[in-house]
């Protein structure tokens, strides 16, 4: 392996840890009792100075965590550590302030993320105000054209207005806004998937750069499995709200063992390749679970499935060095077994 | 016969009006499609592909207008006609497909009042084919005709996607044009609307235009393709042949600012730089500021598209051979 | 990646229009008022009304009041209107009477807008049991007839002076904007920027006032000018029915005792004419702003100016 794969080992504990992390929803009227299942039962770990890449198709349950990691929700059952501290424990405003500060979100959608009717420097003086308190008025303007340089853009633009901004540039603007607060772990829920291509790679270059030089971890939320590849050190897969697949990410796409991440690769649009038939008839419905029985959630649309997978829901179990599959076929063979061909 | 394209774009240029001064989206496109071809337009936000789209299926609303060229289909030139020429036209012969269904299909109609809708507003059918044409349309898509009955809102952002493109053939039209229809959806899911679209593309023989950003997307399901940007066409060709050898810078960039999920993990750097702003177009290529083989050359002429190894090329530096490959 | 709304490109910077934001706000303003036919209207009469209403001695060299005049004079250069049964300069009761309705007119709006959105915008961000209960408040508010509210209560203070007549209208009139700014805040509610100002930590009052209403504010201008519209139009009636304090000047209350002195049927045509006609004006210049404000706020509904050159390209090829 490269020497660009920081952090391949998960570490023990790390930066985040998430333990059978689990988030549901009440769905339909007051009187109904059906619970939609968005998280159920996810353990990962974030390390230091590591990019993990948490993928999978709308409805996987990645957006959900992100929402519980940043606060926004409770999770339902399930616990989550920062810095070795429990969430729950965080709950005085100062601690509230503190954790908001070292773990920042950046948003998808660039049009809709920043303020139109202030100028661009508004979010990022407001973060250093509430987070870096001994910084005078001065200093704060100073270190805002610090950020505003470290991720790319112009200092000159902080007087600008959002309107007059590209995608790109705003996508910048929200990552400065994080930078600005001294982060420990940045969660980027699809921070390019509304931008063009050829400014994407821009953004994920600056991503890279950050844990490069300023230490930072990030939490890369993307339906987008090529552009996890590029920046990504680790991989999760989601799957129906279940972690179907996890580890170093060239691992997990050189030798996919889950069904599911085979089915994604094969769908990757590759110009270099010719076109992959497999899955054809797979038309991309991913399940909303609601009450969802035991079992595994992909076996309606895996070809492997066998009795057990209706009836036991499967585990993550370490399938090659720090690498997991949550699949009863895959555990149970020692070989690779294709169920979709790349 | 068989040899005149269905769709003939000649000269074809967009302004939108505006009170500070004209703004020229479209600048001076030209192109054809022939009968049952699949021809991919690419290019970022801004480069005029949408606005392009608009102007060929007269759709175009102030301020935009037809500031120049002509748009022949079926041996007539679409620009001037009235909207009472243009309906007996659309749907029938040429349709459209837009980005999100979910802004282009009614959230209060059932998919099959929105076709019935569709079907007596371009032609008189008896009520009894309406049901029948719908239920096969739907069919063609790979969706269950139980769901005419269904709400937009009821059904997977993939199935509303398919059912836009079964309202699109109703009438078996001779060309479909399609504005990112893709874009909302995940990848699976857009890797299966892509085959269906090609597969009906195929069995049925109609043409199609496809307007996307996305180019890896199109490669193995269009036949050729054209590269925008800035407004004006920068490369067009077979879609293998743009691929294996790319001729313009752009597309060199565009290509190559896709991360490969196979291969060797390389450090990628995109096209540094942001689209002109049309008002203010750069003097010479418009494409110079962000080119890594501008030359002074570039600043002084104002590139035309130069035939060039199967291909059609908009840069002075391929026309004069001073860029090899 | 949006679908353009009436052909303007979403991608291209130059074309896209700005919406209101401070300091830069009352440039725009000023540029859009003098490129719109209606704003400039607008504005233009509801200039000379202030200034009327600032200055009145400057414009009517009469006392509104005095009784000083032989009785029902036409129309002649002394008296620009003439004067009443009572023998009092109409001009005269006009202007001054220009000021009363000014200053109900604006307290109404501020009174009525401030009101609102306290109540309409926190409701729709806080959610929860505080939107119910405020939903609750605004919605008794809102099924009270309105008129009838405004009689029972005028009655009830024996006579509105100025101060009764505000706030009775202040009163029954704040529930409807309410209702307006909570669903406009409502669909302001997810946007990305405002979680993104709950996640760096800021407090919910402030997302409210610092985030929220700044967004809103073509919303909040425009309802100002309405209740400032309804104020006028409510106030006058009162007056004119009787309701209000009939010794003050304003021009509900020249219609009051026009009324009474059957002033159309005994040839005094003026004194009943005149100053409905000015509450109609005061009323449209306040309407044309109104209008005005959306086009800013939404460059969608501006009118399309095309131009005549282009008829010649279209008709080419």
């Amino acid at each position: 392996m490269t020497a660009e794969l920081n952090g391949a080992d998960a570490p023990e504990g790390g930066l985040l840890r998430a333990e059978h992390l689990t988030r549901h929803f009440k769905i339909g009227g007051a009187l109904s009792r059906r619970t939609l299942h968005a998280v159920d039962d996810v353990n990962f770990t974030i390390g230091e100075r590591e990019i993990v890449a948490l993928a999978g198709e709308s409805g996987s349950g990645k957006s959900t965590i992100a929402r519980v990691l940043a606060r926004i929700y409770k999770p339902t059952s399930g616990e989550v550590f920062f810095e070795g501290k429990p969430l729950t424990s965080v709950t005085s405003r100062q601690e509230q302030l503190r954790y908001s500060g070292l773990v920042p979100m950046v948003f998808q959608d660039p049009f809709a993320s920043i303020n139109p009717v202030y100028r661009v420097q508004h979010g990022v003086l407001r973060c250093l105000k509430l987070h870096r308190p001994s910084l005078s008025a001065a200093q704060r303007l100073e270190e805002a054209a610090r950020v505003f340089e470290v991720v790319g853009l112009n200092p000159d633009m902080l007087q600008r207005f959002p309107y007059e901004l590209s995608g790109g540039q705003r996508q910048r603007v929200g990552f400065a806004q994080a930078l600005a607060m001294k982060p420990r772990l940045i969660l980027a829920d699809e921070p390019v998937s509304m931008l063009d291509v050829s400014i994407r790679i821009g953004l994920l270059n600056l991503m890279a750069k950050l844990r490069d030089e300023e230490g930072v971890s990030i939490l890369y939320i993307t339906h987008d499995i090529a552009s996890a590849r590029y920046v990504a050190d680790r991989l999760i897969v989601m799957y129906a709200g279940q972690i179907a697949e996890t580890g170093p990410i060239e691992d997990v796409l050189t030798h996919p063992r889950h069904p599911y991440t085979q089915l994604l690769l094969s769908a990757v649009p590759d110009p270099r390749a010719p076109l992959s038939v497999a899955g054809e008839t797979d038309r991309g419905e991913p399940p909303r679970v609601i009450d969802p029985t035991p079992g595994c959630r992909f076996r309606w649309r895996c070809p492997l499935a066998i009795d057990t997978c209706a009836q036991v829901t499967p585990e993550l179990a370490e399938l090659r060095p720090n690498h997991s599959a949550a699949c009863h076929v895959a555990q149970n063979s020692p070989e690779e077994v294709k169920a979709f061909s790349a | 016969m068989a040899d005149e394209p269905v769709l003939e774009v000649s000269g074809l240029s967009v302004d939108y009006v505006m009170d500070q001064g004209n703004v020229r989206a479209v600048d001076d496109v030209s192109f054809t499609v022939g009968r049952g071809e699949f021809l991919g337009i690419v290019g970022e936000s801004g480069c005029g592909k949408s606005t392009l789209l608009f102007a060929v299926a007269q759709l175009l609303a102030p301020p935009a207008e037809v500031a120049a060229g002509s748009v022949t289909f079926g041996g007539n030139n679409l620009v001037g006609l009235t909207d009472g020429q243009l309906s007996a036209i659309r749907w029938r012969d040429m349709s459209v497909v837009m980005q999100s269904a979910m802004n282009a299909l009614n959230p209060v109609k059932s998919i099959g009042a929105q076709f019935k809708d569709v079907m007596r507003a371009h032609g008189k059918v008896p009520d009894r084919d309406i049901a029948a044409r719908s239920a096969e349309v739907l069919q063609m898509v790979g969706i269950d005709p139980v769901h005419l009955r269904s709400y937009p809102h009821q059904l997977s952002g993939g199935m509303r996607q398919r059912s836009m493109i079964a309202m699109a053939l109703l009438f078996t039209p001779d060309l479909v044009i399609m504005d990112e229809p893709t874009s909302a959806l995940d990848v699976v899911a857009q890797r299966s609307l892509m085959v269906q679209i090609k597969e009906l593309q195929l069995r049925f023989g109609f043409a199609v235009i496809f307007v996307t950003h996305d180019m890896s997307l199109i490669s193995h399901f269009s036949d050729r393709l054209m590269v925008m940007y800035a407004g004006q066409v920068d490369e067009i060709g077979a879609t293998r042949t743009i691929f294996d050898r790319p001729l313009h810078p752009y597309t060199q960039g565009l290509l190559e600012a896709f991360p490969s999920i196979r291969g060797p993990r390389v450090p990628l750097r995109g096209i540094p730089g942001s689209p002109p702003d049309l008002a203010r177009v750069p003097s010479g290529c418009r494409f110079r500021p962000r080119c890594p083989y501008a030359v002074d050359k570039c600043a002084e002429v104002a590139p035309e598209l130069y035939p060039l190894d199967e291909a059609l090329v908009r840069c002075v530096r391929r026309e004069d051979g001073s860029l090899a490959s | 990646m949006a679908m353009p709304v009436s052909g303007v490109p979403t991608e291209t910077p130059a074309t896209q229009a700005p919406e209101l934001g401070s300091g830069r706000a009352l440039g725009r303003i000023g540029r859009a008022v003098r490129l719109s036919r209606k704003a400039t209207i607008g504005s233009v009469l509801l200039l000379i009304f202030a200034l009327v209403a600032l200055f009145p001695g400057v414009i009517a060299h009469d006392s509104p009041t005095q009784d000083a005049y032989p009785a029902r004079l036409g129309i002649s250069a002394a008296h620009l209107l003439g004067t009443n049964t009572y023998g009092q300069d109409l001009f005269a009761q006009l202007v001054y009477g220009t000021r009363n309705v000014l200053i109900i007119a604006f307290t109404v709006g501020l009174a009525t807008t401030g009101i609102a959105v306290l109540i309409g915008v926190a409701g729709a961000y806080l959610g929860g049991t505080w939107d119910s209960s405020l939903n609750v408040l605004t919605d008794v508010l809102l099924v009270i007839p309105l008129f009838p509210l405004l009689i029972v209560i005028a009655a009830y203070a024996h006579g509105g002076t100025t101060v009764v007549l505000i706030a009775a209208i202040t009163l029954t009139s704040w529930s409807y904007t309410a209702r307006q700014l909570r669903a406009q805040a409502l669909t302001l509610r997810n946007r990305d920027f405002l979680e993104a100002a709950r996640v760096r930590g800021e407090r919910r009052l402030y997302v409210i006032v610092v985030e929220v209403i700044p967004t809103m504010t073509s919303l909040i201008v425009a309802s100002f000018l309405t209740n400032a519209l309804y104020a006028v139009l409510f106030a006058s009636s009162l007056q004119f029915i009787g309701l209000g304090d009939p010794n003050t000047v304003s021009w509900g209350t020249t219609l009051y005792w026009a009324q009474n002195n059957a002033a159309l049927q005994t040839g005094e045509p003026l004194w009943a004419i005149v100053p409905g006609a000015l509450i109609a004006i005061l009323g449209a210049a306040f309407a044309l702003l109104n209008y005005a404000f959306d086009e800013i706020g939404n460059p969608a509904l501006r009118p399309v100016r095309k131009t005549r050159q282009k008829k010649g390209a279209k008709q080419r090829g």
